[in-house]
Order: structure tokens, then sequence, then C-alpha cells
């Protein structure tokens, strides 16, 4: 009886194993063409691509498209074993962060040749196409953009009646709203990710408007940039909790969602987390304060878009997709959902980015003539590896006093540089 | 005299203490129950707070979650896809443990009963194997299941777990093996017994703690692999626990009580297997240590 029982559950098992593991093939038997969609940041965003798959695929119903959600954590890994594997996506999510990495496997098709005849065409941000461009060596569009995102300084509403507009003035509100224990003036991203906030305060207080001199030479260890690492640095602890030290972006927004906190930069994408924490109408933010002369120096977000995969064996089908993602319709229905900046210059006059001003303020920045966009080198593979893993816990000694901030900078740019020339090299430049 | 000897007490005759009632030291209570009682809580902590994450309303900074809410455990299950990831879960890490058992018995039997020319560089090459991190294996395995068609399957999961568990469940495997005297064995031939007969009749219900140690060892390892169930499968619908659990932390924010209602979900099965099989697993290891 026992046997019985265990080779009955056997079967079973072995039943629901192969149902689950066989591909259905959907599709196939009814002369459709089935495209695979990698989303590079899976989980909020899936209902998102539902809806815009669901229009999609209402509109071109020979096209079905199958969602595969990745965890952005992971992304980069699972597209290096895809290409590795040679098993990829007809059409993936991609930043500019690892572009360089997949168009250095030649893994994506570029999107120039479909571009040109598109009816999306001079419709998309040319700041956006722009930056997509100069992350590869060969200055072709392997990435649509989708969209953008800008470093803000979010505040709470009221506590800061006026938001500053120089670092000196942001300095001095920093330390007037510090009651410490229960009450700090800001909060600094010591932990994962620290490095590209600090780039962009750095860049933003001296008003350097290169990443590279005319010689390769890394600007990062600017006098100017060290000057404000100092200030900053000055910040920790008295201004700011001490479990700033190891701040990552979840933890940072969990704090500023307390009410502890009263400025915090970040980007425009914790925007509803602060919502739900405080209240539409009791947070705002304000473009990262203006360096010398008042002129604004923004660096770069990384660009994120989509790629049509080399290996895919429906590139029209897969194209027709990403047209139909970046048109007026889809762009402007997925930026709104997500709180981030439309890569379609007609969805960018929407009324819904007009009326949230977190997000007006940043598309007035970014379309202002006299702001001055610094692009950072996603183009050089070691760029993540140096920003992250080499630099973030030297960040930490000099939060802690244990690294002095020139010192810090020069190891920094002094790794750029090494890079930047090594990329030069290999790129015949 | 004898009257005297009859009712000296003996030098060395202590009062019985009463059955049942400890003698009360106040110093064992310093030593033992403050150490284990500070560890207690120091390990409990988060899991408490895991639990008021996933209890209380979001938004809520209270520390005890009250008013209590599921509304977290119906996002996870509902919007995430938990219904599904948990299914596939149950389903690799079933036949995780089955494969793996099955085969460890096996290797185990064969290592601890044979003498046979290499053996010894055997065991050590299973045990260089732990020393391989998954993740260099990546590629290659990645070409070997797209070559037999496993991706995007769960037979893919299913195999790649067995392969990494099984080095390990061996050589335990081998010492429980051992631990039983292959005189038993030869009385069973010796009265007509095969030697499969033999195994199965006389060693392998003596080999329980071990069956179990080994079981549970390969349903938890398999249950918390995040690594092939990610870079193995690319369908939506066969997903497993581990990365629905990342899927509530994104690139700009993370929901913290979705993601500790995910991971009460993804613990319970654990805890429950160490809850049944813990007298068993503390015993298995102990014995599979030091045999062999």
């Amino acid at each position: 009886m026992k046997m019985k029982v265990t080779w009955a559950a056997l079967a079973v098992l072995a039943v629901t194993a192969t149902g689950c593991g066989s591909d259905s093939g959907s599709g196939e038997g009814s002369g459709k063409t089935t495209i695979t969609f990698w989303d590079n940041n899976g989980g909020a965003r899936t209902p998102v691509y539902q809806e815009l798959i669901k229009r999609f695929e209402a509109t071109n119903p020979k096209i079905h498209v199958e969602y595969v959600g990745v965890p952005i954590a992971s992304v980069q890994q699972k597209y290096d074993t895809a290409v590795a594997g040679g098993d990829t996506p007809d059409v993936g999510g991609v930043t500019t962060s690892y572009l360089a990495n997949l168009t250095g496997q030649q893994a994506l098709e570029p999107a120039d040749e479909w571009l040109a005849k598109s009816s999306v065409n001079g419709r998309l941000a040319t700041p956006m196409l722009d930056s997509v461009r100069k992350t590869v060596p060969d200055g072709k569009l392997y990435l649509v953009p989708n969209t953008s995102n800008m470093d803000v300084v979010w505040y709470l509403k009221d506590r800061l009646q006026q938001a500053p507009q120089t670092w000196d003035e942001f300095f001095k509100d920093a330390d007037g709203l510090t009651r410490k224990p229960d009450q700090y003036g800001y909060t600094i991203r010591g932990g994962a990710g620290s490095i590209f906030q600090i780039l962009a305060e750095m860049y933003s207080y001296s008003g350097i408007g290169q990443f590279f001199d005319a010689s390769g030479r890394s600007t990062v260890n600017d006098p100017k940039n060290a000057e404000f690492l100092t200030r900053m640095a000055g910040l920790y602890k008295k201004d700011t909790p001490e479990a700033d030290v190891t701040n990552d972006f979840p933890k940072m927004v969990a704090a500023f969602g307390t009410g502890k906190i009263a400025m915090m930069h970040h980007n425009l994408g914790s925007y509803n987390d602060h919502v739900k924490a405080h209240g539409k109408d009791k947070i705002g933010a304000f473009a990262l304060p203006t360096g010398p002369g008042g002129r604004r120096t923004v660096v770069a977000n990384p660009v994120d878009g989509f790629a049509v995969f080399k290996n895919s064996e429906h590139k029209d089908a897969a194209w027709k997709f990403v047209e139909f993602l970046v048109s007026h319709d889809g762009n402007s229905y997925w930026n709104q959902q997500t709180g981030q900046i439309p890569a379609n210059t007609d969805a960018q006059g929407d009324s819904w980015v007009q009326s949230l001003d977190h997000l007006k303020t940043a598309v007035d920045t970014l379309n202002d003539p006299n702001t001055q966009v610094v692009s950072p080198p996603y183009y050089l593979p070691q760029f993540s590896s140096i920003t992250k893993a080499d630099t973030e816990p030297l960040f930490q000694k000099v939060l802690l006093g244990q690294m002095k901030p020139q010192e810090f900078l020069d190891t920094l740019a002094q790794k750029l540089t090494d890079a930047q020339a090594e990329w030069k090299k290999a790129n015949g430049g | 005299m004898s009257a005297d000897v009859m009712t000296r007490p003996h030098p060395r005759a202590v009062p019985e203490a009463r059955p049942g009632r400890p003698r009360r030291d106040p110093g064992r209570v310093l030593r033992l129950y403050v150490p284990l009682g500070m560890y207690l809580i120091f390990t409990l902590v988060p899991f408490y707070w895991m639990l008021v994450f996933a209890l209380r309303p979001a938004g809520s900074a209270d520390p005890v979650p009250w008013p209590i809410t599921f509304e977290h455990f119906q996002t996870v299950w509902n919007d995430i896809g938990y219904a599904v990831f948990f299914r596939n879960s149950v389903i690799v890490g079933v036949w995780s443990l089955l494969v793996t058992t099955v085969i460890a018995v096996m290797g185990g039997y064969a290592l601890a009963r044979y003498r046979f020319r290499g053996r010894s560089l055997f065991m050590v090459v299973l045990l260089c194997t732990q020393f391989v991190p998954g993740a260099m294996m990546l590629i290659p395995l990645f070409s070997i299941f797209k070559t037999l068609g496993l991706i995007n399957s769960l037979g893919s999961l299913i195999v790649a777990d067995t392969v990494f568990n099984l080095p390990l469940s061996i050589i335990l495997m081998s010492g429980f093996v051992s631990a039983v005297p292959f005189t038993v064995e030869e009385a069973a031939m010796v009265d007509g017994c095969g030697r499969l007969r033999g195994f199965l009749a006389i060693v392998l219900p003596q080999l329980r703690p071990g069956l179990i140690a080994v079981g549970s060892f390969a349903f938890i390892h398999t249950w918390n692999n995040f690594l092939f169930a990610l870079m193995f499968v690319s369908r939506q619908d066969s997903f497993t626990i581990p990365v629905g659990l990342s899927y509530t932390i994104g690139e700009y924010s993370a929901d913290f009580g979705a993601l500790a209602a995910g991971g009460v979900v993804a613990a319970l099965p654990v805890v429950c297997v160490f809850a049944v099989v813990q007298r068993y697993l503390v015993h298995g290891i102990s014995a599979g240590a030091v045999k062999g």
C-alpha cells in the first residue's frame, strides 16, 4: 500500500514538473509571431508592461509578446549569461550603464535605420539620444531611449520653507534644520550607490563641464571638487544620522519616510515612496543647487530604453514593439505610471507632466539652454566596478575620517584616467 | 555495634533530590539561561521585525503590528505571483530532495562498503567540488541545458540543484552506512538475502536519520537557490520563490511590507521542515560527520 502511494506521488510530481517545464509555444500554430521581452526592472513595473503589451497586441494581433521580469539587481548577470549561452530575448530593457558591455559582446542590433523610417523619428529627446550614442565607440543607436532620470533633493515642505538656490544656502539649511537626535537636516548616502551621488553633487558645486580634460586625465580630483567633498563629509554626524555611513537607497528612502530627515538627495524614481509616506502636498523637490556664477551643472543619469537583440529571429516584430513603447501614447503611459521623464517630446508636453512640480522642475532644468550636462563615462567597461566595489568602501572611510577627501579623489581619478586610456587604446582614440 | 553500623549514615551518602525538581542554582541561571536568552533575542529580533513589517499597514512605523493587516500577503501572493512561484519551488525542492537522497544512498553505500582503486581520490574530488562556486558553472551549465532543451524548464533547476547537492550528500551518507555494522548485513546474507534485499531490509531502515538529514539539506538548499532559478529560466510562470522575493526591491524603491511578507512565505516551509526533522538532524549530522 505504502509503495503504491509513493509511486502515485512520484507520478503526480513527474506530471507537474513536465507540465511546467514544457514550452507552451504560444501562438506558433495560429500564425502569430511570438517575441520575448525582458523587463530590466521586473516587479513594480510588471503591471505597467502588462497593460502596454495588452494595448500593443490589440493593435498588432499577429504579434504575441511574452513578458519576463528580471530583478534589477541581477539583470546584467542575466544578460551576460544569456549572451554567452546564445539565448537572448528579442527585445530587452537596457540602460546606458551596461550598454557598452552588451555592445562589446556584439549582442545588440543598431536601431538607426529603423528609427530613420519611423513615425517617432524626431520625437525623441535629443540629449537622451546623444547620451546613448556617446556610450558606444561607433556612435550608433543600440538603445532607443524610453526615459531618463534626474537627481533632485527631496524635502519636507513643513520644515523647509524655501528651496536653497546655492550650495552655501544648502549647507546653512542642513545645519539649521538639525535638532539632534530627533531631526536631521540632511542624509548622506554612504552605502551602495554613494559614488554617483557624490559625483553629481561635486560637479554641480564646481561647475566643471567634463569628466576628462583634453589630455584624458580625470577631473574628479579637481581642488573645487575636493573642497566640496570636505564640506559634505563635515556634515556627517553633525547634521546627518550616524547610520548614514551604510545608507543605500532603500535605507535612505525609509529614513526620509519616518520624517526624521528634512532633505535627501536621490532622484525622481523615489517619488511614489515619499508620497506614500508623507502625502503629495508635504513633499517638494529642487534640482541640485547651482555652482559658480549661478550656472547649473547636471551629471546625466543613465538613459533607460529598449534594445533589439542580434539573435532575434523576429527583428521587425521586435522593432514594432519598441516603436510602440516609445510612441507618444506608450511612452506617456509608462512614464506617468513610474513618475519619470518621458523620452518622447510629445509626452513631455502632456498635462500630467506639467501638473507634477518635481517632474516639471526636472524637464525644465534639462531643457534649459543654460544647464550644463556632464556625461559620466558609462562606456568604460570598468566604470561600474570603479564607482562601486573599488571606491564605495573608500568613501565610507572619508565619512569616518579615516581618509582625506583629496586622497580619496586622487585614487578615484587615477582609476578613471587609467580606464579611459585603456578604452582609448582599444578603440583607436 | 551492629546497631551502630546500621544507623550510621554512609559517609558519602547524599540526600537524593526529588525527581523532577532540579536544585536551584543561581549561578546556573547566570551561566546558562542569561546567555541563551540573550542569544535567543538576538536571533529572533530580525524575525520579529519581518513579522512586524509583514503584518502592519503600509506607512506605519509602529513597533507592534496593530491593527494587523494581510494586505502585503495578498500583494505577494496575487500581484507578484507567489502562488505560481511557490508551486514551482515545491516541485523543484521535492524532486531535488528525492533524486539527491536516492543517488546519495547508492553512492554512500558504495563508498562505505566497497574498497576500490581511487576511492580516496574520489572522496577528495567530491570534497573539492564544494569549493567551486555556482556562479562559475553558470555558462557551461547553461550551454549544456540549452543543448538538452532544458532551458526554461524546471527540469534544469532540478538537475543543477541535485548535482550541486550530491557531493556533500554522498559523503554524509557514506558515514551513515559505515555506522551500520557489516556483520548485520552478512547475517542477512547467511539467512538467504541477496545484497539488495539485505540492504533494503536491514541497512535502509537504520539510515532514517541520515535520509532525513540529507533530504532536508537538499530541500533547503534547493528552496533558497536564487542564482540557478534566475539564470536557467526565462519564463515568468517558471520562476521560483527567491526570484519572486527579489521583485520587491526595484531600482528606485523597495516595498518593505511585500518584502517581509514574501520573506515569511519563503521561510515558512524551511522552518516547518526544521521543526519536524530537527531531532533527527542533530543526530544525523554528528553521526555522518564522525564516521567515515
